[in-house]
């Protein structure tokens, strides 16, 4: 056993890679680059005298934890990664809560008990995520030229798509068929604005209402990776982002058809 | 003529401000910072736009507008205590190519007609144009928001001492 008269604590070297891997999936599907995850736990690991390598890809993480103190305490776990689903409070509470551990605030048994507590943070309820998408959505469109019957109705497109989305996604289908059938719905709603003439600039309301199915934060995650050399990351991100943008054209394109595409 | 254009660029800050705060709450971000997205995003964008009203190109205005944006989101972060990402992120979002994606799609449904595509066969530089206008966007949108990884040797936002010198 390594002698506890310099580290303030003994941490079991196991049950520090079980944390890891916790804060490192959960992490990684709430929308943290790679550099993000290995700082905060590197951050943890210096505190208790553990040296963390790791392989971070889009399914699951492979993590190899060992002992400063004696290298014979050497664990490798590997977790796959919870659904994806972007939720940025959880890299504010990770971060602060792995700046106490690094300031020396928490104890390990603390940062556990903190670690359940942040994994139980709700996102904002669907209907409040629907009536603000609806609104940014309107805005965009006004951004790019559209008068306010344009954005009145980019408003409701994205209102109604973004509840046909989370009604689908209860019913445990694909995540991938509730975007198609969710941009679907919102291209059929602005294409009649298409088809009647309602607005003056009816292809905004077309181009902005699907905005909110696009999956900003892979794409830009996928691009923050590369930059930053995760390349296996980065290629799974840019394929998970890519084959998003594919359902959402397979949606556009279904409507569009059905529309006449002759009409746009 | 100023009049008006300062009053647009009052419009453009007060809607670009909506979308950031919208976005917050899409991508979850804490309550507390859902101001700071919204007036990252309206300054970005709203410089995005005076830039463009000054005969700059839209991604050399993009590229400066982002990367203003993630510099002072790092100045930001020391005041509000959260990571850079929680705000800038949907700040971000309202500069997003979204036109440009949707004429690339359109551009590729309608190169599926035979007939159209030999009759106007200019709608592949079409498509070209707008895919690279989109990319190139994007990955000024992703400079801007790892400015910091970029420009600073420190690991974390919060080592960053603007205009000090750093600890040894």
């Amino acid at each position: 056993m390594p002698s506890s008269t310099q580290i303030p604590e003994y941490v079991d070297t196991s049950e520090f890679a079980d944390l890891s891997l916790d804060i490192a999936t959960t992490l990684f599907a709430s929308g943290a680059h790679c550099g993000r995850i290995s700082n905060n736990l590197n951050r943890m690991a210096k505190q208790w005298h553990f040296d963390v390598q790791m392989q971070l890809t889009f399914i699951g993480v492979v993590l190899n934890v060992t002992s400063q103190k004696d290298p014979l305490y050497t664990v490798t776990r590997y977790r796959t990664t919870p659904p994806h689903s972007v939720h940025l409070r959880l890299l504010t509470e990770f971060s602060r809560m792995t700046w106490k551990v690094a300031d020396g605030d928490l104890t390990f048994q603390q940062a556990k008990k903190e670690t359940e507590r942040i994994q139980k943070i709700n996102h904002y309820s669907y209907w409040s995520i629907a009536v603000a998408v609806g609104i940014s959505c309107a805005c965009l469109c006004l951004l790019l030229g559209g008068s306010l019957t344009d954005g009145g109705i980019a408003c409701v497109a994205a209102f109604v798509g973004s509840i046909v989305r989370v009604y689908i996604s209860h019913h445990k289908f694909n995540p991938m068929i509730s975007f198609v059938i969710a941009s679907f719905f919102t291209t059929m709603i602005s294409g009649a604005n298409m088809i009647f003439g309602w607005g003056t600039a009816p292809e905004a309301a077309l181009a902005t209402s699907v905005l909110y199915l696009v999956p900003g934060v892979p794409l830009i995650n996928s691009l923050i990776d590369l930059i930053e050399g995760h390349l296996s990351s980065a290629w799974n991100r840019a394929l998970f982002g890519a084959s998003i943008l594919l359902c959402i054209a397979v949606g556009m394109i279904l409507s569009i058809s059905l529309l006449g595409i002759n009409n746009f | 003529m100023t009049e008006p254009l300062i009053l647009h660029i009052l419009l453009d800050f007060g809607l670009a401000f909506v979308v950031g705060f919208c976005w917050g709450i899409l991508f979850g971000s804490p309550k507390s910072v859902l101001w700071v997205a919204g007036l990252l995003g309206a300054l970005g964008h709203s410089l995005r736009f005076v830039l463009l009203q000054a005969d700059v190109g839209i991604i050399t205005a993009t590229m400066i507008s982002s990367v203003s944006i993630g510099l002072i989101g790092i100045y930001i972060a020391h005041k509000v205590h959260h990571p850079p990402v929680v705000f800038t992120m949907p700040a971000f979002i309202t500069m997003i190519p979204g036109l440009y994606a949707y004429r690339t799609m359109l551009g590729c449904i309608r190169l599926t007609d035979q007939t159209f595509v030999q009759h106007n066969p200019g709608v592949i530089g079409e498509i070209g144009y707008n895919l690279m206008l989109t990319m190139s966007l994007l990955f000024t949108l992703a400079i801007g928001i790892s400015i910091a990884a970029l420009l600073f040797r420190s690991k974390s936002v919060r080592e960053i001492n603007f205009g000090k010198k750093q600890k040894p």
